[in-house]
């Protein structure tokens, strides 16, 4: 915290200190929390119905048979561990590059599907499977998706954010 | 001298300065390594666990148990008029799928026809997806009180009585077993305490999921799907329409030179051979369709 003082010792305008300051501080933490929500309410939306996040894992016919069950039930407990995590603040650098290499993968995946002309929906938060052709939303689900990966990406190059456990542990 | 000497302190201060420093950032170092094992740590064993929870909560994809007469590998069709008619309809329907509602609207009486015939009948493969995109219970209560009704011998009468009064996609009045008790009143006869207790306890819903996961696994990816011998016929067979007419006519080609199944007074279901053990092996018509394995 003192380096970053040190280094602009004048006054005036500086992005660079307000990125690194208190305010960026607190809007890292603004960024953190919202990424958690976004975890949380893709997990809790898929841990429902086992079945059917399986289900939404093999519409995209990537994955072999013997891993869309494995996949389909991990998924939803890896993103609410994710979310705990940003919740409390915990390793948010670690915790954003995953975050960041999930995303690029369901935008991968997502891309893939619209490539092949294959009709699904995404199964982002919940649902998922096969679609009519004229109710794909791969666009959308991919602009959605990099805006998540914006917010992960803006923490791991700014982990330090207000009121967390990485700041408690004076990382 | 005592310049030299104050000299030499600072040095001093300084290099423990530095040491601290140095010490500091290693300790820092050190939590950061640690964190960041922990960060993996908790993310593997979240998604090892989600594995064997939610292995331990899925449905099994065979049934322990199925609706009596169901047939198939692992009984998950229901079949419905005289089991050794010559041709055989395959129909995957949800009880909330729009399609499915008008397919049952403008067909059902022409299939009922065929099957009173002896010229068809049909396995129905009661798939419960929709509740997944729309949210609600609506399919797979509708699909458990449909099962409920083939243990009572009514499925079919129940499954028109469904169709004619389906609620809008979006609307889950299926959901609510109320419901679906009081339009089995419109049923004679099947509306006893074994079959509320039946659709009220959900007695089927490891079934119904079952054969949901059996649809998952297949190639179809919508409902209707509807077979006419293995074959697609809907919407198109080849460059013809469904109608009623050209059903009429596609089954009447198909079973050319073949004899007709027999038409007791029953042509309910569940169908006369069929109430045998459900045991898949004795499954009663050699010509039934392999739940997931249609023949292209």
């Amino acid at each position: 915290m003192a380096g970053g003082q040190m280094s602009e010792p004048r006054g005036g305008f500086s992005l660079r200190r307000a990125v690194d300051g208190p305010a960026g501080e607190w809007f890292g933490l603004a960024v953190r929390l919202g990424l958690a929500v976004v975890w949380a309410w893709a997990g809790l939306a898929k841990v429902s119905d086992p079945a059917a996040a399986a289900q939404a894992v093999r519409a995209y016919e990537i994955l072999p048979e013997s891993l869309v069950k494995p996949v389909g039930y991990a998924l939803p407990f890896l993103e609410l561990a994710l979310a705990l995590l940003l919740a409390v603040g915990l390793g948010v650098r670690a915790v954003a590059v995953i975050s960041g290499l999930l995303l690029l993968t369901f935008i991968g995946g997502i891309s893939s599907a619209w490539a092949r002309g294959i009709s699904i929906d995404c199964g982002c938060f919940g649902g998922g499977g096969a679609v009519a052709a004229s109710q794909t939303e791969y666009l959308q689900e991919i602009l959605r998706d990099t805006g998540f990966l914006l917010m992960a990406a803006w923490l791991a190059f700014r982990p330090r954010t207000k009121l967390s456990v990485d700041a408690w542990l004076a990382m | 001298m005592s310049e030299k000497n104050r000299e030499g302190k600072r040095t001093a201060r300084e290099r423990m300065q530095e040491e601290r420093a140095a010490e500091e950032a290693r300790s820092r170092r050190n939590r950061k390594l640690v964190v960041s094992g922990v960060v993996l740590a908790v993310v593997a064993i979240a998604a090892v666990v989600g594995v064997v929870v939610q292995n331990q909560r899925s449905k099994p994809e065979t049934p322990v148990s199925a609706p009596v007469g169901a047939i198939g590998p692992k009984n998950l069709v229901i079949p419905d008029g005289p089991a050794n008619a010559p041709s055989v309809l395959t129909v995957y329907e949800d009880p909330r799928c729009p399609a499915c509602g008008a397919f049952e609207r403008q067909f059902s009486a022409t299939v009922d026809q065929l099957q009173d015939q002896g010229k068809v009948y049909n396995n129905y493969h009661l798939v419960s997806f929709i509740d997944r995109s729309l949210g609600g219970k609506g399919s797979k209560l509708g699909a458990n009180a449909l099962a409920c009704a083939q243990d009572a011998g009514k499925f079919r009468d129940y499954h028109d009585v469904l169709y004619k009064n389906q609620p809008d996609e979006t609307s889950d009045a299926f959901g609510s077993n109320a419901t679906l008790i009081s339009l089995a009143k419109q049923v004679p006869g099947l509306d006893t305490p074994v079959f509320e207790s039946c659709v009220n306890s959900n007695k089927y819903s490891g079934w119904v999921s079952a054969v949901q996961q059996d649809f998952d696994k297949s190639s179809y990816k919508s409902t209707p799907t509807i077979l006419l011998n293995g074959t697609p016929i809907y919407p198109k067979k080849g460059d013809e329409e469904i109608s009623p007419d050209n059903l009429v006519k596609w089954i009447d080609a198909a079973n050319q030179g073949k004899p007709l199944g027999t038409t007791g007074a029953a042509s309910a279901s569940p169908a006369p051979s069929s109430t045998a053990a459900p045991s898949g092996s004795t499954a009663p018509s050699s010509t039934a369709q392999p739940s997931a394995t249609p023949s292209p």
